[in-house]
């Protein structure tokens, strides 16, 4: 770790101190303000660090806490609990086990009632790549991947409900209204691309998560932080022109604009928030274009479109793969964090997202085809474009399913016990697998792994210490990790 | 404190002097609760600034005296002073009553207004513009919007399935008013915890403003999780609100920072243990008097009720309960009856078992003779309905031979409907087969109650079968029994059974038929009556009372047995009669002796009594009823009515072998039932067209009372949370929902301010008003402190505690401790008043300073601090919508009801939202009265950091970003606003262009243009139209920020 901190690095330019609302009081009151911000004992590496945000530029490029492995981060969130038996999770006991009783758990009652016997996945695993890693034929293309994977097995959830599992998978909080982790990193870090927004979220053809925009909202963080939501059909909301202004029209508009604005800053002069105003008018002009020209695939190469699958006549997977060459298109640009979502739940449960209850076959056997082929082309193509080696991509899902089917249905219920995410790209292992489930894939029972536990390996991947990351709201220094988290190092490079 | 109010705190505290925290006991020593002895009670944190009382502080001295307005500018210009900076001149008008304007409406100034105000040589100008606002409605809905935001107010649920909450806006409605009513705010807050307890219903909204989880499931940890965050999210938020603490950190271990322990945490969690999400009745100021016009008009219709009853359904005595009680069978049912002529089978279905649509897989005609078969097999079928979208459930599915759910008919309304089907030619028929499911699978949806009908020409119905409704209930107050009429000399009233002792009758009142009834069983008309015998004990009750013509016990008859007894009334000339009127008290007071099975017949002249030819309505043959029918009666029934008949021997009535003829009876009634009220009944059938016109009138006068009622008894439904007793509250190990500890009882906190003692057992609502009361006791340390400090923090953009819902240790200090304090103790001593510190802010020299910078006191206090200047803020997100909505001309200042929504409509039952793109008129209110869900911000205003109320926000966050560019710029919002603006505009100048700038720097900017702005203006104009240059002002910097 470096021995001045970012922030103490920051207090140490006395100028910009001044400048950037800082206060030159004496006694008292600076004292306060420091202890406020936290920055009197830079030598104390264990207080909180604020990252400071320049009105001017909120969004301007911050240093992390110490060296970083990524740089930006790439999340594709399954929405609905994709079942890790039916997927990564390889159980051969619960074959062996196929209809008998779920040992110790007789009356068990689950999210929606009881739970019949144990139950084998209808999809067959078989060995993957060199690892030899077991993945299921559901996701052919994805379980290509293998020996680039980095499989945690022991991930656990505190609800099982989606709404509150969702908000937890996304901001660390089961209760709605928290800054989401793409806010949180966009908050600690800025963006490089000024042209385009630090974090956007890419909602599923099919429409919004479970949680919807509680997934990308800032929560008690400025609003400039909270992700900016538009996939590759609906693309930022009041991006262009309105049709009744001609281009010259707009133009004269904002010319006309200008003129205001330069004659009111001259009355107003020392008031740094009208010139980040200002300021904001011609970034939003270069994102006008910016925006336009990355949902502008047209030149892409045809085998890239085969890759993705865009001309797919699956029109929900010709979408996401849309959607998954948007993705790239972004992290490609600089964007700091991209959330890539795969379902949606207008349509109700299971019927647009992974939510198996009632007959999981012929459900997956929808859900995999619009994920796999996308998901994994996207995964390939940042392989081959080099941008895995700094951007870390985060495959997770809200929670997992149980090992037996529901009480008279075919499909697996709520199991917040025990489920698989996986990572790959910077600074993760590679073909590696951690902690691990019971011999039926009930609950996590090697390496027990928290959500927090993965968000503090996201942000320590990124740079950032997720204990002294923090925003002072109502007296609290609120983290991302609450005052939980511990970072997976088992499982970086 | 209004006088009132002061009134019922004071009555409530004699009555209530044991559940009183601290009034009664604030003489005597402190309280016997023990406190216990713990780390975090130490004299250092309980010494923390917040907690210690409110004391007068001295004012310092300042040596710019001249400048020195009210006691508020002392204390500012004290620190100030101290770090060689010195206040800025005051500002000039045109900026004041801008700022005045949008600090206390959140709305520009009309420009004559402003103008006014400038020109106003008054010395009292700002002064009285200060009253003006404060006076103005619109006051109450901007400073409503910043307490909303502080309690997290939405109006929907949250979380995954986000469902509206359509009755939460009293709430918000509630506290516009509050603040443009001035409400004391210790009367505000004890509302918000206990309104129910003192008439303001709506207030409660508060308790449950906040997100609720509508996923519910069996699984027993979630469900004690959800309520425990149910719980929390209400402690959070009271703490936070009017304490200004974090007592929701100490959910899982005592507070890391300040002076509460877990036990604290759960002592507030009891006080809410019996709040539950959900809508309350709302009472009004009227509830009273409209509840007792609607008993009056109840009683109205309850006299209504009894006229109809005359109109009963006709009695079927031929029908038996059993038979009808009888279970229908899903698999197979056979109705024989004697042949009868048929080309048309209806089969009417008036209730299922279950009450769902009924369904029919086949229905079978048998035609009478040896090998007879099924004749209705595809025949043509009609039916009421099908319900739509099966295959499998098809009106041809009825007679297509085939059986089973799969083959089936299913109506389209729930528990009713018919199917008929028309035979090729007329024929006769004796027996039809019906069934649910012959396959024996399916048992629900079966016709229950229902009528099988023929006709051998097109409409000429008869009953052949079936189980037809029952009559209602035998009622002590009054029964009427209604018959096709018949030729009588003499009518017997049987009684078979009583509800108890010897039974009763006030009166037995016998109708003619045709369009003047007259009751002939009176004495008056020559009636004469017999009787089974009098009660032997009494000579009160004889026979004569039953057609005396009067009502009630003392004008009764009671029979001498117990449970049985008969009456016999004979006319002096045959009449033609349709019906009986008894009862056992008619008065409606005695409700035992009621008979409760009989039997009424009638004595004809002849055998055959014309009855077919007085029936007024052929089609409804009354033989044709009933013949087809086989009269049931038990053997017990026969016994009992030979033993009556032997009695009537004795009696020696002549003409006992007359024929008596059967014409109605309990059998077809619904079973006694005691305590029930009346059940009203009526049906057309068998009346005269004077009746029929009168069932009409009598129909229609009870539906315009029955609304009236509906009327006024419907008070607003409020989602302002409803009171259960509440169970025991366990302190819970690490706040984990499934590890009970201790039980807690309800209790405020226990190391700051006065001491509140409570019982475990303490009923709901007093625990919620003794913790109001202890939060407004004016020695509690904090109350006070935290409103002054949130008021300040509106008209500064920043409190003088800056962290205002959190005076903790680890809150910020206040950047004026003693202005604070003197500002508190002006607010308690003001009654409450939250305008009287209005005025002493807004008078102050402090508020009235210029916002201009310069670069002395920049470079000592950047951040105004000190406020050595007026802070310059932008607009919030619903300020400056209802700004531009100002400005274009099209603002409703209508004020309160249910808000308008910018979503499209959705049923989802995972709401889905989508902004809407077009904007009309009802778009155009105040944006507080936005219909607020919560997660999920407008499409153009949310991104001026909207609260999303998820969590409290009792500080907005300002950020500046391209998206609220693209928003004002390209929204169809602020695009559709700029083209009312441009119309406004052209009708106020024309088309004179350089007029027309001038115009709308007025209207958006209070002021005209600067010659250069007005030449680019003008310009623009001639160019490219009004349109792009109204968008540029609603863009501008000037427009968004308040200096």
């Amino acid at each position: 770790m470096n021995a001045v901190s970012h922030a103490g690095r920051w207090l140490l330019n006395r100028r910009d101190f001044l400048r950037y609302g800082g206060t030159g009081l004496s006694g008292i009151a600076l004292t306060a303000l420091l202890s406020e911000s936290g920055l009197l004992s830079a030598e104390n590496d264990r207080l909180p660090i604020r990252p400071k945000v320049f009105p001017e530029n909120p969004l301007a490029a911050r240093l992390p806490h110490f060296a970083p492995r990524a740089k930006r981060v790439l999340v594709i969130f399954c929405s609905g609990a994709c079942s890790h038996l039916d997927t990564w999770d390889y159980k051969p006991e619960l074959i062996k086990h196929h209809g008998q009783p779920l040992p110790g758990s007789e009356k068990l009652i689950t999210f929606q009632g009881e739970n019949g016997g144990l139950t084998k996945s209808p999809f067959d695993f078989k060995p993957r790549g060199q690892s030899g890693k077991f993945i299921s034929e559901l996701l052919p293309n994805l379980a290509d991947l293998a020996d680039d994977l980095c499989f945690v097995h022991s991930m656990t959830a505190r609800s099982n409900t989606h709404g509150p599992a969702e908000n937890q998978m996304s901001t660390g909080f089961t209760l709605d209204g928290f800054p989401s982790m793409g806010a949180w990193v966009s908050y600690a870090m800025g963006t490089e691309n000024q042209d385009l927004p630090a974090f956007v979220a890419i909602p599923d053809p099919r429409g919004v998560p479970q949680a919807g925009p509680n997934n990308w909202g800032s929560g008690f963080l400025p609003a400039v932080f909270q992700g900016t939501a538009f996939n590759a059909d609906k693309p930022i909301p009041h991006l262009v022109r309105p049709k009744e202004l001609t281009s010259l029209a707009d133009r004269s508009s904002r010319d006309f604009l200008k003129l205001l604005n330069d004659a009111h800053l001259q009355q107003h002069p020392g008031d740094t928030e009208l010139s980040a105003r200002i300021a904001s008018y011609e970034l939003a002009a270069k994102m006008q274009l910016r925006a336009v020209e990355v949902g502008d695939f047209s030149g892409e190469s045809a085998s890239t479109r085969r890759l993705y699958g865009l001309d797919d006549a699956n029109k929900l997977k010709a979408g996401f793969a849309r959607n998954c060459l948007l993705a790239r298109r972004l992290l490609e640009r600089g964007v700091r964090f991209v959330q890539l979502f795969n379902g949606a739940y207008a349509m109700g449960e299971g019927v647009g997202n992974w939510d198996g209850h009632k007959t999981l076959k012929s459900q997956y056997d929808i859900h995999g085809p619009i994920l796999d082929q996308p998901a994994a082309a996207l995964i390939k193509d940042m392989k081959a474009r080099g941008l895995l080696a700094d951007t870390l991509v985060v495959w997770t899902t809200e929670f997992g399913r149980m090992p037996t089917f529901q009480k008279g249905a075919s499909g697996r219920d709520h199991n917040p016990k025990g489920f698989t995410v996986w990572l790959t790209g910077a600074g993760v292992k590679r073909a590696f697998s951690y902690g691990a489930t019971d011999e039926f894939g009930y609950q996590a029972v090697e390496n027990v792994a928290t959500i927090y536990d993965l968000h503090a390996t996201i942000l320590h991947l990124l740079g950032l210490d997720h204990e002294r990351l923090s925003f002072y709201h109502n007296g609290i220094e609120r983290r991302l990790t609450d005052v939980h988290g511990h970072v997976l190092t088992e499982i970086l490079v | 404190m209004c006088f009132q109010f002061q009134l019922w705190v004071l009555s409530s505290l004699i009555l209530r002097a044991s559940l009183t925290p601290f009034a009664a006991e604030n003489q005597k020593a402190p309280s016997p609760i023990p406190v216990e002895p713990k780390a975090d009670t130490s004299t250092s944190k309980l010494s923390h600034w917040a907690f210690r009382p409110l004391e007068k502080p001295a004012v310092r001295a300042v040596k710019a005296k001249s400048w020195i307005r009210n006691p508020i500018d002392t204390f500012i210009l004290a620190w100030l002073e101290r770090e060689s900076l010195s206040p800025s001149p005051e500002a000039d008008r045109i900026t004041l009553i801008r700022r005045l304007s949008f600090d206390l409406l959140g709305l520009p100034p009309a420009p004559g207004e402003a103008d006014r105000f400038v020109q106003d040589p008054g010395a009292q100008a700002y002064e009285l513009l200060i009253e003006r606002l404060l006076a103005s409605p619109q006051y109450g809905e901007r400073w409503a919007r910043h307490w909303l935001d502080g309690v997290r107010f939405a109006e929907t649920h949250g979380f995954e399935m986000n469902q509206p909450r359509p009755n939460a806006w009293p709430y918000r409605d509630y506290v516009i008013r509050a603040f443009n009513e001035d409400k004391p705010y210790d009367r505000f807050i004890f509302e918000q915890l206990a309104g129910d307890a003192s008439g303001a219903d709506e207030a409660t909204g508060f308790l449950v403003g906040g997100p609720w989880d509508q996923v519910k499931s069996p699984d027993i940890n979630l469900t004690q999780q959800q309520r425990m965050d149910e719980l929390h999210d209400i402690v959070n938020t009271a703490s936070a609100t009017f304490l200004g603490l974090t007592v929701g950190c100490a959910r899982c271990h005592d507070h890391k920072f300040d002076p509460i322990s877990q036990t604290d945490y759960y002592a507030m969690q009891a006080v809410f243990a019996g709040v539950q999400h959900g809508e309350r009745t709302l009472r009004t100021p009227d509830s009273d008097e409209r509840t007792m016009k609607a008993d009056l008009l109840r009683r109205i219709v309850e006299n209504l009720d009894d006229q109809l009853a005359h109109f009963a359904p006709l009695a079927n005595p031929a029908l038996s309960q059993t038979n009808v009680a009888r279970t229908p069978n899903p698999r197979e049912n056979t109705e024989a009856f004697t042949p009868v002529e048929a080309r048309f089978v209806r089969f009417t279905i008036h209730e299922t078992l279950n009450h769902a649509e009924p369904c029919l897989d086949e229905l079978e005609i048998f035609g009478a003779g040896h090998n007879s078969r099924n004749v209705a097999l595809g025949a043509k079928a009609s039916a009421s309905g099908t319900l739509p979208n099966f295959e499998i459930h098809k009106l041809e599915h009825l007679n297509d031979g085939k059986v089973g759910n799969d083959h089936s008919w299913i109506s389209n309304e729930a528990g009713r409907g018919w199917v008929q089907i028309e035979l090729p030619e007329k024929q006769l028929i004796n027996r039809i087969v019906w069934s649910r499911d012959r396959r024996d699978i399916y048992k629900d949806r079966v016709p229950a109650v229902y009528t099988i009908e023929v006709a051998a020409t097109p409409n000429l119905w008869q009953a052949v079968a079936g189980r037809p409704p029952l009559r209602p209930p035998v009622h002590a107050k009054q029964n009427v029994d209604r018959f096709p009429p018949v030729k009588a000399r003499a009518i017997r009233f049987a009684i078979l059974e009583s509800s108890s002792d010897e039974p009763c009758l006030d009166e037995l009142e016998v109708y003619t038929a045709g369009d003047s009834p007259r009751s002939v069983a009176r004495q008056s008309s020559g009636a004469k009556v017999f009787v089974s015998g009098n009660l032997q004990t009494s000579d009160a009750h004889p026979a004569e009372h039953l057609i005396d013509g009067q009502f009630g016990a003392e004008h009764s008859w009671i029979s001498n047995e117990r449970g049985r007894g008969w009456v016999q009334v004979e006319f002096p000339d045959a009449v033609v009669i349709n019906k009986v009127v008894w009862s056992r008290d008619r008065e409606g007071k005695l409700k035992d002796r009621v008979p409760t099975r009989y039997q009424i017949e009638v004595a004809t002249d002849t055998v055959q009594a014309g009855e077919q030819s007085l029936s007024p309505d052929p089609e409804r043959n009354p033989k044709s009823q009933i013949s087809n029918f086989k009269f049931e009666i038990s053997n017990q029934d026969q016994r009992r009515l030979a033993a009556q008949t032997e009695t009537r021997e004795q009696n020696s009535i002549e003409s006992d072998r007359r024929t008596w003829k059967l014409v109605s009876s309990s059998n077809d009634r619904e079973p006694f039932q005691p305590n029930a009220k009346p059940k009203v009944a009526y049906s057309p059938a068998g009346l005269m067209q004077s009746e029929t016109a009168h069932l009409s009138e009598l129909l229609a006068a009870k539906k315009r009372h029955e609304d009236e009622v509906k009327a006024l008894m419907a008070f607003p439904a409020v989602y302002a949370g409803k009171f259960e007793p509440p169970g025991p509250t366990h302190r819970l190990n690490r706040g984990e929902p499934m590890q009970k500890q201790e039980i807690v009882a309800p209790g405020a906190l226990r190391s700051i301010g006065p001491q509140l003692g409570l019982g475990s057992d303490l009923p709901e609502q007093h625990r919620r008003v003794s913790l109001a009361r202890w939060m407004i006791d004016p020695k509690n340390p904090l109350t006070a402190r935290v409103m002054v400090n949130r008021i300040w923090q509106h008209h500064f953009g920043k409190g003088l505690v800056d962290t205002p819902s959190d005076f903790g240790l680890n809150g910020s200090r206040p950047s004026h401790p003693e202005l604070l304090d003197w500002l508190a103790g002006e607010f308690v001593a003001s009654g409450w008043s939250v305008k009287a510190i209005h005025r002493l802010i807004l008078s102050s020299s402090t508020y009235r300073q210029s916002s201009r910078s310069n670069p002395h006191s920049m470079a000592v206090d950047a951040s105004d601090r000190l406020l050595w200047r007026y802070p310059p803020r932008r607009l919030e997100a619903e300020a400056l919508r209802d700004s531009i909505l100002c400005v274009s001309g099209n603002l409703d200042l209508k004020m309160g009801g249910p808000g308008f929504d910018l979503f499209d409509p959705n049923n989802n039952y995972v709401r889905v939202y989508n902004p809407k793109k077009q904007f009309g008129p009802p778009e155009w209110r105040r944006m507080v009265y936005q219909f607020k869900p919560r997660m999920r911000l407008d499409d153009v205003f949310g991104a001026f950091d909207c609260p999303d109320a998820g969590q409290i926000t009792p500080k907005r966050t300002s950020s500046t970003t391209p998206l609220q560019a693209l928003n004002l710029l390209n929204s169809p919002f602020v695009v559709q606003q700029a083209g009312f603006f441009a119309a406004r505009l052209q009708h106020d100048a024309a088309s004179d262009a350089p007029a027309q700038v001038r115009r709308a720097f007025r209207l958006a900017f209070s002021r005209g243009p600067t010659a250069s702005e007005e030449e680019a203006g003008v310009r623009l104009i001639r160019e490219e139209g009004l349109i792009p240059f109204c968008r540029a002002l609603f863009n501008a910097n000037e427009f968004i920020y308040v200096f």
